[in-house]
């Protein structure tokens, strides 16, 4: 949206087509980029593009002949009122008022929550965020900024410095208005840090994706403040988990502007996004040699970081209880051991020799974020993968695959640009790789796939579609020291 | 700061959780082209082949009087006309549909 209000400003006619239920996001972006009046006509989602083309062809031409109208000749300034208090009443007053509905027209029709992620609140009174604000030493007033040089996004620089923009709505946030919505999911003021630096993050909720949004903790501060990285990190029960993962989702609905149905157009949407995910990992239970997140990214290990997540594609967990895996590594008894050839021989076996290539088989290609018990991660390093990144390995060489079984993945018209572009794996054009050419579904290299080890003893691994290396090159990686 | 007890009958300031929108400079549309006839008009292509090739096809089949101009990518951000192509493009059609 960007560049059609460059163009329209520089004097060049421009109509856009885009899909019949996006009128309203388009229409929010268009205001948000200053050419609220774009002209825009809708493309069917189900008749063949040929069809669908002969009804509108002629109106989307007529768009750039037909005259202005009054409106669309108008300039002017949006700038909606944006008061600090919002409301001013009781307590159960206040409950009601911040448990608003809108209807959602067609294709959401239903009320969706204006203010919370359709669950009760804490009532933010001043007294509240106040409290909240002692969590940091940034001033209340001072606008979320970026704290250190992110590379790119979107193909555009992201420097320290630069103010975070929340998306869709491209709005700009307070220390405070963080506070308000930390204090909203019901977070203490020593998790304050760690939603500061998810909010550095933009809390992004994607657009018409399947996007699941979860954040993890790395560094001493997990333990300080109380997070489980053990038995049932992702379920409910610890108060910090639970809340710091639920301020995500509500900045994205009040920082963000993030509306179900308008401008997150999600299908089904992720059960992930409902109460929000956040978790640690368990870097006591790693294995010798292989890093936690924080190290494994650049940062110390007493440095706290917390990795933001958008990640595109499915949820798979190898469920390996009760017993299967208990057999299998003590003495090969079992499914899994019949399948991998080692019946009655005692483990270290390696479970993902159990799972790879299947990961693949349904979903969509590219690097995994792999979530695994120390018992797993420790039969690994026992059968000889003493650092991560040699099971990086191990799982990018059992990804490979000829060209001709590539070419019918989900989303690889996407990521090669049509096939036009060039193989980042071989760095051969595509059009110029002969199809028994080999190339790993598990990333572009094997360090894009990702080891989080958690949880408690036995039971399953979860395999998460995307991993931080692998999200355009833009680091998910955000410190919560620099929030303290 | 001390923490007080909430009292049922006291009214309490609460807090907005709404972001700022930065106040946002808003712009009329380009004038329109009186005919596309014998002007410069850029198909601008990201993504949703079904919908584009058969587009692209037609445009050229039944307006052969327009210049047709393509960029084409797959990717969700477009290729952006050149500063040398937008002198001389008279129109724009973004073909999204992501």
């Amino acid at each position: 949206m960007p560049y059609i209000a460059e163009l329209e400003k520089a004097g060049i006619p421009t109509v856009l087509i885009d899909l019949t239920d996006q009128h309203e996001m388009v229409k929010q972006e268009a205001l948000a980029n200053g050419m609220p009046n774009v002209r825009f006509l809708p493309a069917s989602r189900t008749l063949p593009g040929p069809e669908d083309v002969q009804t509108w062809i002629k109106p989307m031409l007529e768009e750039l002949t037909r005259p202005l109208t009054g409106k669309e000749k108008e300039s002017g300034l949006y700038s909606p009122p944006q008061p600090r208090v919002l409301f001013e009443g009781t307590l159960d007053d206040a409950v009601e008022f911040y448990s608003q509905t809108r209807h959602v027209p067609d294709p959401l029709d239903a009320p969706i929550s204006i203010y919370t992620d359709g669950l009760p609140i804490v009532i933010p009174t001043e007294e509240r965020v106040a409290r909240m604000c002692k969590g940091t030493s940034h001033r209340p007033d001072e606008v979320i900024t970026y704290q250190s040089d992110r590379g790119q996004r979107m193909f555009e620089d992201v420097k320290k410095g630069d103010v975070v923009r929340f998306q869709p709505m491209k709005r700009a946030a307070t220390v405070e208005q963080v506070a308000v919505n930390a204090v909203m999911a019901g977070c203490k003021p020593e998790y304050f840090p760690i939603v500061l630096a998810i909010a550095e993050s933009g809390v992004q909720t994607g657009t018409t994706v399947y996007n699941n949004q979860w954040c993890v903790v790395s560094g001493p501060i997990a333990k300080e403040i109380g997070m489980n990285a053990g038995l049932g990190m992702f379920g409910p029960g610890n108060p910090a988990n639970s809340t710091i993962g639920r301020a995500y989702q509500l900045m994205a609905t009040n920082l963000g502007g993030a509306i179900p149905g308008i401008n997150r157009m999600s299908s089904l949407g992720s059960p992930m996004n409902r109460g929000g995910m956040c978790f640690a990992e368990d870097v006591d239970s790693l294995p010798p040699g292989w890093l936690g997140l924080n190290e494994e990214h650049g940062f110390r290990k007493d440095q706290n970081v917390v990795m933001v997540m958008g990640t595109e594609g499915g949820l798979d967990a190898a469920q390996f209880s009760p017993g299967g895996y208990r057999a299998f590594q003590k003495s090969g008894h079992g499914g899994i051991a019949r399948r991998l050839g080692v019946k009655g021989q005692p483990g270290p076996h390696n479970f993902l020799e159990f799972i790879l290539p299947g990961i693949w088989a349904g979903g969509r290609e590219g690097a995994r974020t792999f979530i695994m018990v120390h018992e797993m991660a420790h039969h690994l390093y026992e059968m000889g993968y003493k650092t991560k990144h040699d099971v990086y390995e191990y799982i990018w060489k059992k990804g490979l695959e000829p060209l001709s079984a590539y070419r019918n993945r989900s989303w690889v018209d996407l990521m090669t640009n049509g096939w036009m572009g060039v193989d980042r794996q071989s760095g051969i054009p595509w059009k110029e790789l002969p199809e028994d050419h080999l190339i790993s579904v598990a990333g572009d290299k094997p360090d894009d796939n990702c080891i989080i080890v958690c949880g408690s003893d036995e039971e399953v691994c979860m395999q998460i579609t995307g991993a931080p290396r692998a999200m355009f090159g833009f680091s998910p990686f955000y410190s919560i020291d620099a929030w303290k | 700061m001390a923490r007080s007890k909430p009292q049922a009958d006291r009214i309490y300031k609460c807090l907005n959780p709404v972001g700022t929108q930065v106040p946002v400079k808003t712009y009329p549309l380009a004038p329109r082209l009186d005919t596309i006839d014998g002007k410069e008009i850029w198909l601008s292509i990201t993504g949703e082949p079904d919908i584009t090739i058969a587009l692209e096809r037609q445009l050229k089949r039944d307006y052969p009087n327009v210049n047709w101009r393509m960029k084409k990518t797959y990717m969700p951000v477009q290729v952006p006309l050149s500063e040398e192509e937008m002198k001389t493009a008279d129109a724009v059609i973004q073909g999204v549909c992501w």
